[in-house]
């Protein structure tokens, strides 16, 4: 408040003349010279510019920086943490976000909640151009963000760079991501080097078998790198859990323990060339499974089949009695230390020409072995030996209180041998090219046939069940449909509880269909609405023959 | 119907048209029109029994019918969006079903501007497709982000029509504006899944 305001500090005057020169008032009854306190900063001193001085770039009250310099300053400072948190401020990763960052505001950086998304997408498309890449889960959880929004961030940034094509912008290299894993795992920090060792390998191996498998082919990497970083830590002792492999990669838990649940079960399929396979079930598999994991080392050690066909010229097939004790025998040829391969060599020792003869010729699902008697004796005795040396092991655990999962890491070294190429990174057609004893379809593919197969049968039935009503004088038609039917009908647990001449509302929908003369190869489509919208509901189309005409 | 072979009901598939034996399901046809009058929504909504109008979510009145089965929504510059029908005659006996409510109810409304926005279809090749390896070789076209979608984005040029591909061999087609370019960007597609086939056993 100016001494104007108040009135002269003399004689309460409220009249002021005012000098422009010194800038003072002047109380004009008495000449008092007041004391005014209403000065602004004049730039240029008083031959500076007239007009009233806005002061403009700043905001709020005690700065001397610019909106912008503040607003970059924060950003740089975002920028450090989030890259720190993601673990790259040490490397020159860190500048190459920056960079991008910049690049993309046109240095103008941000404020605001989409600011941490930009960060985190350049990150993640950072590493993966360098064919490091982050899991999205990981970079989402850090920048505190949704994994689609993320997502979409990603994409923009990606188009923006025109990063099209395999060669700018790799996929997503789960092999990586596993080895990554394993470095970061901080339950694994406590486990020896050489063992450490011994779990990547194996779990590149492992996770290479996946993506043959189709394990990885359409869904989240994670979950697998989380089972197989699990399978391979009870193999070797290490006590970890699905649960901690899950948190530790940012992975679902419940998706996870499927994804370890699926790996088991074509562990057991592979499990069925061994002479106890038919025993192996994914309750009991992890006991076999040095044995199968080494049967599927040693297969993918294989010559491929075209070339061995070559070699053995004129034999239908290929003789697995050459290939596993060629494979298996005690022999320097793959390196095999001194880990007491002896057992193993000694228990895979098949007699020379048709030991083990393969049982088939060309088809794959032949690769069931017949094993010479004491071969196959030789095995099982290995076999109980291990699962007894196991049960006194956590018998023993389990008297000092705490039990131990898995295998002791010396048996480990029995039956890994590391030297398989399946244990470094390939690529996708290498991959495919190995034989690891098995070549599944993917798990959705099959789930689709079975779904088709279930239908079939439903339209069979249906028909069978409309031909009956057609033609009652013929007994014997579609009985046999009809059974044949509520076998796959009532598969599903809930339904066993059913009658057997029960049907349901999609039997109904079939027939509806079947009787309005659609396709049987539409209806096992099973796009039941459409088909109903199309040829039951379709009034749009009205009939040539209008009924009230026919009349 | 009268005897078994009643029940095939089925016509060739025209195979100069669809080479691959397969042809696409259409699934879902979307379409708009202009009924060409400002229309007052709260009454529309108050007026009709099959209306939803909540203007804090959703400036328009959503409208069902029952036959053809399909949802509209209608705005109230008069501007109408028809979904669900699955077929190019449905959709549009449907727009004009609604246009005769909205008529019903008082309004001047017209049809004008009909037009299809997009059909979406979808089939089954019927083997399992390595998505890694189409990914890879037709990298410029395709989009491959396991960790976020499980299919593959293959956004072909001509016909200018996006295609989900799963490893499944379950295969979406959209963006189309005439069922022709739906079939055509299966044909043009059916020979580059068929390199990336996992051969059954």
């Amino acid at each position: 408040m100016t001494s104007a305001s108040r009135g002269c500090t003399g004689c309460r005057s409220n009249s002021f003349e005012r000098d422009d020169v010194r800038c003072h008032l002047i109380c004009s009854a008495c000449g008092l010279i007041q004391d005014y306190d209403g000065y602004d900063a004049q730039l240029g001193g008083i031959n500076g510019p007239e007009g009233t001085f806005v002061r403009v770039g700043t905001a709020g009250t005690g700065t001397v920086y610019t909106y912008k310099q503040r607003k970059v300053f924060g950003a740089q400072k975002l920028m450090d943490e989030l890259i720190g948190r993601l673990g790259l401020s040490d490397s020159p990763k860190a500048d190459h976000v920056k960079t991008m960052v910049a690049n993309i505001t046109e240095k103008e950086f941000g404020e605001g909640n989409w600011f941490p998304i930009l960060i985190g997408a350049c990150a993640y498309v950072v590493m993966r151009k360098d064919n490091k890449p982050l899991p999205i889960a990981e970079v989402a959880s850090v920048i505190c963000s949704d994994i689609y929004e993320l997502g979409r961030m990603v994409a923009r940034v990606v188009d923006f760079l025109d990063l099209k094509g395999p060669e700018k912008f790799p996929e997503f290299d789960i092999v990586w991501s596993f080895k990554r894993a394993v470095r970061n795992s901080s339950t694994l920090s406590s486990v020896e080097s050489d063992t450490l060792e011994i779990m990547r390998k194996q779990g590149i191996f492992l996770i290479q078998c996946a993506v043959k498998w189709f394990l990885t082919t359409g869904r989240r990497p994670m979950p697998v790198v989380a089972a197989v970083l699990a399978l391979v830590a009870e193999l070797n002792g290490v006590n970890m859990g699905i649960e901690d492999a899950a948190k530790e990669v940012h992975a679902n838990v419940s998706t996870s323990r499927l994804r370890y649940r699926e790996f088991l079960e074509k562990l057991v399929k592979v499990a069925g060339v061994l002479p106890w396979g038919e025993d192996v079930t994914v309750k009991n598999v992890v006991k076999s499974a040095p044995f199968v994991i080494e049967y599927m080392e040693r297969k993918s050690m294989e010559m491929p089949d075209s070339k061995k066909r070559k070699k053995v010229d004129g034999v239908i097939g290929v003789d697995l009695g050459d290939v596993v004790s060629e494979c298996l025998r005690k022999d320097v040829e793959y390196g095999t230390d001194g880990y007491g391969v002896e057992g193993d060599s000694k228990c895979f020792e098949v007699e020379q020409n048709g030991g083990i003869v393969r049982a088939g010729d060309d088809d794959d699902d032949s690769d069931r072995m017949k094993l010479s008697h004491e071969s196959l004796s030789l095995m099982y005795e290995e076999f109980l030996d291990k699962m007894r040396h196991k049960k006194s092991t956590e018998g023993s655990a389990e008297i000092r209180g705490k039990k131990r999962i898995g295998f002791k890491h010396h048996a480990c070294m029995d039956w890994w041998n590391g030297k398989s190429d399946l244990s470094k990174k390939l690529l996708l057609k290498q991959i495919l090219e190995k034989d690891v004893g098995l070549d599944p379809l993917p798990p959705s593919f099959v789930t689709g046939c079975r779904v088709y197969t279930r239908r079939r049968e439903k339209i069979n039935a249906a028909k069978a069940r409309i031909n009956r009503v057609m033609h009652p004088s013929r007994t014997d038609l579609g009985e046999s449909g009809d059974s044949c039917s509520f076998d796959s009908v009532h598969a599903k647990k809930k339904r066993n509880r059913r009658q057997a001449n029960d049907i349901d509302w999609e039997d109904f929908i079939i027939e509806t269909l079947l009787l309005h003369e659609v396709k049987e190869e539409e209806i096992e489509k099973g796009h039941y609405n459409t088909l109903l919208d199309l040829h039951v509901f379709n009034s749009g189309v009205l009939p040539e023959v209008l009924p009230w005409k026919a009349k | 119907m009268a005897d078994q072979g009643g029940l095939e009901g089925s016509q060739p598939v025209d195979l100069k048209k669809h080479p691959s034996g397969i042809v696409p399901t259409l699934q879902n046809i979307v379409s708009t029109v202009n009924l060409d009058c400002k229309l007052d929504l709260k009454n529309i909504a108050l007026s009709a029994r099959n209306a939803e109008y909540n203007p804090k979510r959703f400036a328009a009145v959503i409208m069902r019918i029952r036959e053809p089965k399909t949802t509209a929504l209608i705005f109230a510059s008069g501007k109408m969006v028809c979904t669900g029908a699955k077929s190019e005659q449905q959709s549009k006996l449907a727009a004009r079903k609604y246009a005769r409510i909205i008529q019903k109810l008082g309004f001047p409304a017209k049809f004008k501007d009909f037009k299809i926005q997009n059909i979406v279809g979808s089939c089954d090749v019927k083997f399992p497709i390595r998505l890694e390896g189409l990914a890879y070789s037709h990298g410029a076209f395709s989009s491959y982000e396991p960790e976020l979608f499980p299919g593959l984005i293959y956004r072909m040029k001509q016909p200018k029509i996006v295609l989900l591909i799963f490893v499944s061999g379950k295969i979406v087609l959209t963006g189309a504006k005439v069922r022709d370019e739906t079939y055509t960007a299966f044909e043009n597609i059916y020979p580059v899944l068929t390199e990336f086939r996992k051969n059954q056993q």
